[in-house]
Formats: structure tokens, sequence, C-alpha cells
């Protein structure tokens, strides 16, 4: 019998590669590989509590529609109504067990960890590139940090999120899409990038 | 880009967004003791009208939610999303879109 051996490969791993003239670059992305996910939804009737017990434990709103928020060793995204995506930093495949504990009875928490492919966008030419996918206004004082919306990206549904600006003053964005989509995302992304250069940034 | 509001989300691209048909068409709770003429009524006969519609649409590709929306099918123009289970708002007290000659 032949030994079986299984070896973790991220979702963009033999794509994310850089395109273009990348000195300087125009849009620098990387993989949030260590990112880790869980769907939350509230049980009927206990969004309230939801929300009480999030902001005990975590020290944040439970964000409104189409925003995101970030608590202690968390962040929180709006996908819909009474659903939310859960986000922790090196957060390993104990982040949706231990919140599903937290949230027993009051949300079902399920782990994305590896459902999504979450890729950072930056760069001074990052909304020249996502404006050729999103159809959404994506102008910096119109999708501020803790916006969030879920549409789609060059036909790939995603989840997109804008964090704070870089200290350089560029604006970052995180976007989440399923972990299948990613080729299919990659070839959006390269394609739409290759004239402003697209660079790479190590992972995690 | 024909924005359409979502009861959820706010404005949305129309691209997101996919229509059901018509709204407010309750499936009867005695199917078996209709004729096949009110059957065929229900299953069918739609009322696509010109002017204001009142259809059910689906955000599809954001919440996935679907709701009501009022919508003038001369303009195109949207007059009202509400969501679903409410009833359809008054358009008296919601003026409708002006129309173009």
């Amino acid at each position: 019998m032949s030994e079986i051996s299984v070896k973790a490969v991220h979702a963009f791993d033999g794509l994310i590669t850089p395109v273009g003239e990348t000195r300087p670059a125009g849009v620098v992305v990387s993989e949030r590989t260590e990112l880790a996910l869980a769907a939350v939804l509230a049980r009927k009737r206990r969004a309230g509590d939801l929300a009480a017990l999030v902001a005990n434990e975590f020290g944040c709103h439970l964000p409104a529609p189409a925003r995101r928020t970030e608590g202690r060793d968390i962040s929180v995204v709006s996908t819909g109504p009474g659903a939310w995506l859960a986000c922790r930093e090196a957060g390993g495949y104990g982040f949706a067990e231990n919140l599903a504990e937290t949230m027993q009875g009051v949300a079902s928490v399920t782990d994305q960890s590896d459902a999504f492919a979450v890729l950072r966008l930056t760069g001074p030419r990052v909304r020249n590139v996502l404006a050729k996918g999103i159809h959404l206004d994506l102008d910096a004082n119109v999708f501020l940090p803790g916006h969030a919306a879920v549409t789609q990206c060059g036909h790939v549904g995603v989840s997109l999120w804008r964090l704070d600006d870089l200290a350089g003053g560029d604006a970052a964005f995180e976007i989440a899409m399923f972990r299948s989509y990613a080729e299919s995302f990659w070839h959006w992304l390269s394609v739409s990038a290759a004239v402003y250069g697209l660079a790479v940034a190590a992972g995690g | 880009m024909l924005l359409i509001r979502c009861p959820h989300c706010g404005n949305r691209p129309e691209i997101e967004f996919h229509c059901g048909g018509e709204a407010h068409i309750a499936r009867p709770e005695t199917p078996s003791e209709m004729t096949d003429q009110h059957w065929a009524e229900f299953l069918y006969y739609r009322t696509n009208p010109k002017g204001m519609h009142a259809e059910r649409w689906q955000h599809r590709h954001g919440c996935g939610r679907w709701f009501n929306a009022l919508r003038d099918t001369v303009t195109d123009k949207f007059a009202a999303t509400y969501e679903m289970g409410s009833p359809r708002p008054d358009l008296a007290a919601t003026p409708a879109p002006a129309r173009t000659a």
C-alpha cells in the first residue's frame, strides 16, 4: 500500500505572481492565508442577544448592514440580514469551534476558513483596478474604512471590505471569494491590473 | 447603471438583482376544490400592466434576500422597494415617477 501524504495548499498557490511593470507597482496583492473565518447566523429573535454578547466578549458592535467592525482579536463583516463573517488573525481551526461555544444558543457558527480565499489589495491604483470589476461606488469618500459589501467582481461573487489606509496613504481592501473561484478571480485580477503593474507581497 | 434599493443593503447596481415575476400572488389554500380554470389563472394569468407593477426581486449576488418592488414598466423606474410580507405601498402616498413623453 502506498503512503498518502497530505500537503496544505493555499488557494492562490501557483497563481499569485507579479504582472507587468512593478517598479513601482500600481497594485500590491497578498493572500491572507492565516485569516480564520467563520459564518455567524443569528438564531431567530436572538440578534439583540448576539449584539450584546459580541459587545461583551469582543468589545465591538455587531456591524450594521454593509459595515465591518473590529474588536479584541476579531473582526466582523456584515454579509446580509442576520448574517456575519467573523475573522481572526491566525485563528486556526479552533476559531470557529471557540466562537460556536461562545455563541451557543444565540447564533449558528460554521467554519469557513477553507471555504473562502481572501486577498488583500493595496497600492495607488487599487481603485482603478476594482472599478473594472465591481459596480459599486468605491470612491474614497463614499466607501469608507469600515464599509463592506457582498457583490460581484469580474462576475465572481465576493465579499469586500475596506481597511484603514496604509501609512503611505494608499487605500487597502480585502476581498473574499469562494476558494474554487481563485483561478477565475486571478485571471480577472492579473489582466485588469497588468497595465498598472501588479506586485505580490508576502502573505499571511 | 440602474440602481435598485435593496431593503437590506441600500442602493446597489442592477446586475446584482434577479426579477422573480409578479408579486402578491398567494397560493390558493384548497387547490383540490378549484376548477381547472381558476387553477390555471393562479398558475399562469398575470396582469402585465403598462405602468406601475408590483414585482418580486431577489438581491441574488448580494444578501440573497427576496423583496418586493413597485416598478414602472414604461420607464423602468423603481417607485418603491419593500420587504416580503409587507403590503403593497399606497402609490398616492408614494408619488409616481415622472413619465417622459
